[in-house]
């Protein structure tokens, strides 16, 4: 059971995206992509739930091959392997004319869902489990009846984090999580995805720049430069390797980092 | 170039909306809360238009028939032209701005701000879940609309017709003289084309938007300008078939005609 890529290329135009990446993230693993921007690490994401179509390779979720469901007969599958995974996006991505209730409970009410638990959920169930995420994203039931804008930025982060929550994926993806938020929401939501990580015990795919998060709470890292694997390995292994754009992406992230901060292992 | 380029997306999008339609059921609801608003939005634009539209034409069929002291066929000229032409043209063009540029807007936004891409990713059709309804319900508000501002053209031009000095019973007779059947089936025909053509172009700008803030814009620019382009050529189009078809009735209502008198 796990997320599979091989040899997966993707170009816009006469723009190479990916330069057949190939990489594997097991069952119950946080994985972090990590990279300069425009490196393909979002594209390499919606590949996994079928939001893009590669050139050629193939992508493996589960036992689904993502990428042999998009011809016509085989795309009333693709349903199937997105309720697997849920993605988190780079922007909260709520939809705008529904209340942070009616967002959070999406998920629950379409057909897809459905099918997958074979009956419609009651308005108290969903209720019961609209709470249950909130409470799991440390948010209160008072922020449900507001419209989305009228949440601050970091609330909205979260609410999309529990929508995503709300169908229980077996994959989570996130899209730079933290981008736009300030040190402290930052801090707090890449400890709520560890959290959320290990107590759902759900595998974990993180686009990020933020190497001392990665440092501190991945299973393994994958380094992408210019669309290609420049590296994957475990957080120890980033930290030691001898090449030159990881070092430099690594040091470059350490200069920003108070002085006392030091790579989890050798705290103790 | 681009235009025939962009033809071809929205055709390609047209057929997958369709048959997306086909597909599923279910969407009552989020049509009528659609039609709701898209109704309200523009009701007030179109009846204000609709007025102006009935009054320039009769102000101007007025002072070409007075040369000709041919007055007396004012009410059918303007009545005619309004319904089959000129009325679903320009109503067309406010409808494009005002719901075709919101819808636009709205959906390009949800884009680039990667609400499409969530909706997606929940499992859920984008096409099923935000164009069917918007789609639908801008083509049946539209024909309303349209039907709503035809009506209230032709009452400004009789109020106009009235100030002007036209005697109002003659301008009300000349009116079955050269509006009939046809004339409202014409005005019909071209309505529900120019309503698919706003639906169309404005979902699809909205739905393929990229690129940020400066993408949002440059979608809804280029819906506007795209709905209205095509609304002229298939205004022209439409115009010679329906011509074509109408000489083509007609000759074989009369060869019926004589054949069982």
């Amino acid at each position: 059971m796990s997320i599979r890529f091989e040899n997966i290329f993707k170009a816009f135009g006469p723009k190479k995206i990916l330069d057949g990446v190939s990489f594997e993230v097991k069952r119950g693993q946080i994985m972090f992509i990590l990279g300069k921007s425009g490196m393909g690490k979002s594209v390499t994401l919606k590949h996994i739930i079928g939001v893009l179509e590669p050139d050629a390779g193939k992508v493996f979720v589960d036992q689904f091959e993502v990428t042999s469901l998009f011809t016509e007969e085989n795309r009333q599958e693709l349903p199937k392997v997105r309720q697997l995974c849920g993605m988190v996006f780079q922007h909260p991505a709520l939809l705008d004319s529904l209340t942070n209730f009616e967002n959070i409970a999406f998920g629950l009410r379409t057909p897809q869902y459905r099918e997958k638990i074979g009956r419609a959920l009651s308005e108290d169930e969903i209720k019961a489990i609209v709470h249950e995420k909130l409470a799991l994203v440390h948010l209160t039931p008072e922020i449900l009846e507001l419209a989305p804008f009228e949440v601050s930025y970091g609330v909205q982060k979260r609410i999309s984090m529990a929508r995503t929550l709300a169908p229980g994926p077996q994959y989570l993806l996130f899209d730079e999580p933290t981008t736009g938020l300030d040190p402290l929401s930052t801090s707090s939501i890449n400890q709520l995805i560890y959290e959320l990580s290990r107590s759902l015990n759900v595998t974990s795919i993180i686009v990020s720049h933020d190497m001392a998060c990665a440092l501190s709470i991945a299973d393994s890292i994958l380094f992408l430069d210019q669309g290609k694997v420049l590296l994957v390995g475990t957080p120890r292994e980033i930290v030691q390797s001898k090449i030159p754009l990881v070092t430099e992406f690594f040091e470059e992230t350490l200069s920003l980092l108070p002085p006392d901060w030091c790579v989890p292992w050798e705290e103790t | 170039m681009n235009l025939f380029h962009e033809l071809g997306g929205a055709c390609i999008f047209f057929s997958q909306v369709m048959k997306t339609y086909r597909k599923y059921s279910g969407y009552q609801e989020a049509i009528i809360a659609q039609i709701a608003e898209v109704s309200t939005r523009t009701l007030s634009t179109v009846i204000f238009a609709g007025l102006f539209v009935g009054a320039i034409l009769v102000l101007q069929f007025d002072t070409m028939l007075r040369r000709f002291d041919a007055q007396s066929l004012l009410g059918g000229l303007n009545t005619s032209s309004t319904i089959r032409e000129v009325g679903p043209l320009i109503i067309s063009f406010l409808l494009a701005g005002k719901i075709g540029a919101y819808t636009t807007a709205e959906l390009a936004n949800m884009r680039v701000t990667e609400q499409i891409d969530a909706i997606e990713s929940l499992g859920t059709d984008p096409i099923q879940y935000l164009i069917v309804p918007r789609f639908i319900a801008i083509i049946l508000s539209s024909v309303v609309l349209l039907a709503i501002g035809l009506s209230v053209s032709v009452i400004g031009a009789i109020f106009i017709a009235q100030f002007s000095g036209m005697n109002f019973y003659q301008y009300i007779a000349s009116i079955p003289r050269f509006v009939g059947g046809w004339t409202l089936f014409e005005g019909l025909v071209r309505s529900l084309i120019f309503s698919a053509i706003v639906a169309t172009i404005s979902t699809f700008k909205g739905f393929t938007a990229s690129g940020g803030a400066r993408g949002v814009g440059k979608a809804v620019t280029e819906s506007a300008i795209y709905i209205n382009v095509y609304i002229v050529i298939a205004n022209f189009i439409s115009s010679f078939i329906l011509e074509w078809i109408h000489d083509l009735f007609f000759f074989f209502l009369h060869f019926a005609e004589r054949i069982f008198p």
